[in-house]
């Protein structure tokens, strides 16, 4: 049919002019000087988020109901995902290009959803090689075990010490149970050992062993966090009924009784102090009286610069915690050892400071007293490096009170790496992770021999299992609104808030009933579906309808071999012998998976 | 043309007047599409669908639906009166017309379609357009015919939907069809569906159909409504006009609306 027709004469012609050849023949392609190419590219979601997981991946995953494979797709990359659904501040949903229309995809809850609807299946990855090298972990938080994890699926023998009884770091000890309950974050921890991962507990770095004792270990990994808590630099510091935020919070986590008076200070903005506080609350609560002490915390900016979650903060709120703003403690004052209140001032706004927020001015004149039996101050923590301080331990450099360490997670000192919050500046669990695998795949190539380079930039993600496609992100203009409504977002219920607080009759001590309570499969799906797929072909068909020129073709049909959302240009087929580059497909495609490139055949 | 033939299926005959699709369809002695295809001249996409019609209805065969394909020059102008002879008689067939609102394929010469203000080689930017576009819809709806219908490439569905609608129709049944010409509007290709999405977001060619000259119906309405600057501004064709121009296409537009809410069954 495609062969084109020749007549040599005009006998050759029939006296009726019928057409019964195609015009296949005419290769109308060679009209073209731009062609359309799908190459998938980042949605802003997967390129914010610090672990590096593939979001829009995982969503589409969802919405197609296969909820076993989207956990593994989180699992290739971070191994918490039961963890970050719940604590994660979630900086991929403050770039969701949703925000536009509705609010941003509830990324986190679903992220949550995939892993609690999987709860009681376990992960069918497992290491493909064994190597012989050693590997030593010294602190089992986010970064200490995210690294264990990608150096044990990679085939490394991996020890992890961890000072406390306890595994898991400030997921253990720092966050409360009602924002992540224990058996969570157990079972994640499990599924880390059942790749062979060992877990040596009570074994302090610089108390309990030295890193000179690890000769045996050919790379380590030092993730010990910030345990030192800060300071207020105030008289009265020292006096009974003052404890730590972090103090408080670790000493619930491990299941000792702790006291604390009626009325309560809380000092800092931060997630601890929020933590902390209502921590406090519930610790003053009991069944027959729920919330009979008062929690206040005390904060020296305003509500706008506050580092913690807002969500948390409106939770606090909500369930009863007061929040000075613009006050700060200038003395604690005390009777017979005992704190008994606060000497605080007033702060005004002044002037930005090297971290953009408002340097905080106290206004002369504006003291006041505030009664307290308790006072928890929570203004943030530092790097105990004490144990870098004796013989060759020394060559490790740590500058601004954190290890000093390069693209790769490197320290000064060959084969020894650092990440989380001792090396790195974010403090959330999902930077550790992404800090920890960093190192992983740095380890992966020092124990090989290659070079340690190539690493993003500390505050970029890295990937385990690298997605193909286009660096570009996707941003909302990119997209074509036409084929996009308002949809509003779903939010997760939560506990009633009287059950909240109402102490540990209830639930049992510090078993203090989760506060979100996460999506059921219906709201899931209805907020899966919301997503745009920025970037990513899902084989919508709108340039297949579209196309002037008949030249895009399906290439695929159900059932799908590969999640739909990865199947990045396999789609479709664009017939070049036809494509005269008009450029539709690419001008409507929802969701900017088709690029536009300039022919270069008439380049000299 | 694909949308349509994928609606009316295989037995279906096209009859095609000189417009661009003469050569679309290919050149002698090759053809683009799957179903027969007549070529006529201009002023005949009535007559001879007509013709060909009564063909088939003596060779016993009621089900081949017949298609006239026609630009808005062999329409509006140059086959008026022979597509409203066909009408009046209500012969049984499907008379489309694709709109560039200008003769696109000799020159970009300006047609009773083509709108007010805007800019072809025969109403130049010194003397634009001067009279509105011809309301071919209301003339066909005053035929009285059972179907009347405007479309756009840009809602395939409801153009979809609404060649089927005509298909299981007897007697004259008329679509209309807003086609952008990327040389004939001065515009990018790629902004054909964007333009032709924003022709009815902005109601200058709105999406409705008629039923007997009586019953109208608008079919989609805008998912969100644009101000008619945001259609011609993406036009080279109207790169000419003032604010007072483009005010005064507005309040025409709006008018029209109007009108046509008022007249729609809700």
């Amino acid at each position: 049919m495609t062969e084109e027709i020749v007549f040599k004469t005009e006998a050759d012609m029939p006296y009726l002019p019928m057409s019964l050849g195609t015009t296949l023949v005419n290769k109308t392609g060679s009209w073209r000087y731009i062609r359309p190419l799908y190459v998938d590219k980042t949605p802003p979601c997967n390129h914010d988020c610090p672990a590096g997981e593939d979001i829009v991946g995982y969503l589409a995953l969802i919405e197609e109901g296969k909820y076993k494979e989207g956990w593994e797709l989180i699992m290739q990359e971070n191994p918490f995902p039961g963890v970050c659904g719940r604590v994660c501040p979630h900086p991929c949903e403050s770039e969701c290009n949703r925000r536009e229309l509705g609010g941003a995809i509830a990324i986190h809850t679903l992220e949550r959803f995939l892993a609690d609807h999987t709860a009681s299946q376990r992960p069918s990855v497992q290491a493909s090689k064994r190597y012989d090298a050693k590997i030593a972990i010294i602190g089992s938080g986010p970064a200490g075990l995210a690294c264990a994890y990608h150096l044990a699926l990679r085939g490394y023998p991996v020890t992890v010490f961890e000072a406390l009884p306890v595994v898991g770091g400030m997921m253990r000890v720092g966050i409360p149970e009602y924002r992540l309950p224990r058996e969570v974050l157990e079972r994640e921890i499990a599924d880390i050992e059942a790749l062979g991962v060992e877990i040596e507990t009570n074994m302090r770095l610089g108390d309990n062993f030295k890193l000179s004792d690890l000769e045996d270990y050919q790379a380590i990994f030092i993730a010990v966090g910030l345990q030192k808590s800060r300071k207020l630099n105030v008289p009265g510091e020292d006096a009974e009924g003052v404890i730590p935020g972090l103090e408080l919070l670790k000493r619930v986590n491990l299941g000792e009784e702790v006291q604390v008076g009626p009325s309560v200070a809380v000092i800092g903005g931060g997630n601890t102090a929020v933590d902390a506080a209502r921590s406090a609350l519930r610790l003053g609560s009991d069944v027959r009286e729920p919330r009979s002490n008062e929690v206040t915390i005390l904060y020296r900016r305003s509500r706008e610069e506050m580092p913690a979650i807002a969500g948390e903060i409106e939770e606090a709120l909500a369930e009863g915690v007061k929040i000075r703003y613009l006050s700060a403690p200038i003395e604690l004052l005390t009777e017979n050892g005992w704190v008994m209140g606060l000497k605080c001032v007033k702060m005004e706004l002044g002037e930005p400071d090297e971290s953009g927020r408002r340097r905080p001015m106290p206004i002369a004149g504006s003291e006041y007293a505030l009664k307290a039996d308790t006072v928890i101050p929570a203004i943030g923590q530092e790097a105990d490096t004490s144990f870098l301080e004796t013989g060759e331990q020394r060559l490790i450099e740590v500058r601004r009170g954190h290890i000093f360490i390069d693209a790769a997670g490197a320290t000064t000192r060959p084969g020894i790496f650092a990440g989380g919050d001792v090396a790195t500046p974010f403090g959330t669990v999902a930077h550790a992770v992404g800090s920890g695998k960093r190192a992983a795949l740095a380890i992966d190539k020092y124990l090989r021999g290659e070079e340690l380079s190539g690493f993003p930039p500390i505050d970029e993600a890295v990937h385990a299992v690298p997605k193909d496609m286009d660096p570009a992100i996707v941003r909302f203009d990119d997209l074509n609104p036409a084929y996009f409504e308002e949809i509003e977002r779903t939010e997760q219920p939560q506990r009633p808030i009287e059950e909240r607080v109402s102490g540990f009759e209830y639930f049992g001590w510090a078993q203090y009933g989760e506060v979100n309570l996460g999506f059921n499969e219906e709201e899931a799906q209805a907020e899966a579906e919301r997503c745009f797929n920025c970037g990513t072909c899902n084989l919508c068909d709108t340039c297949l309808i579209f196309c002037p020129d008949v030249a895009i073709a399906r290439l695929v049909a159900p059932p799908y071999p590969v999640p739909l959302a990865r199947l990045n240009g396999a789609g479709y087929e664009v017939n070049y012998d036809y494509c005269k580059g008009c450029g539709v497909c690419a001008e409507e495609c929802p969701r900017y998976a088709i690029s536009i490139e300039k022919e270069i055949k008439w380049k000299k | 043309m694909r949308l349509a033939l994928k609606a009316l299926g295989e037995k279906t005959i096209l009859v095609i007047p000189a417009c661009c699709w003469s050569i679309i369809a290919g050149a002698f002695p090759y053809s683009s599409v799957k179903v027969p295809l007549m070529h006529t001249a201009f002023e005949t996409g009535g007559s001879a669908a007509a013709g060909i019609k009564a063909a088939l209805e003596v060779q016993g065969d009621t089900e081949t639906t017949v298609l006239t394909w026609a630009g808005d020059g062999g329409t509006f102008d140059i086959g008026l009166q022979a597509l409203s002879g066909a009408v009046e008689r209500n012969e049984d067939f499907i008379y489309a017309c694709y709109d560039n609102e200008a003769y696109m394929n000799t020159g970009i010469q300006r047609s009773s379609a083509t709108p007010w203000g805007a800019w072809t080689t025969t109403t130049p930017v010194q003397h634009p357009k001067e009279t509105p576009k011809k309301d071919i819809v209301a003339i066909m709806a005053a035929h009285r015919i059972p179907y009347t219908a405007t479309a756009t490439v840009a809602y395939p569905e409801d153009l979809v939907r609404k060649f089927q609608k005509a298909k299981g129709i007897r007697g004259a049944k008329f679509i209309h069809i807003l086609s952008p010409c990327p040389p004939g509007w001065k515009m990018e290709p790629a902004y054909s569906i964007r333009i032709s999405r924003l022709a009815v977001e902005s109601k200058v060619f709105p999406l409705y159909e008629v039923e007997n000259g009586e019953k109208w119906t608008i079919t989609v309405w805008p998912k969100r409504e644009v101000p008619v600057r945001e259609y011609v501004k993406l036009q080279g064709r109207f790169s000419h006009l003032t604010e007072e121009d483009i005010e005064f296409i507005q309040e025409n537009v709006d008018r029209e609306w109007e009108r046509l809410v008022a007249r729609a069954v809700q």
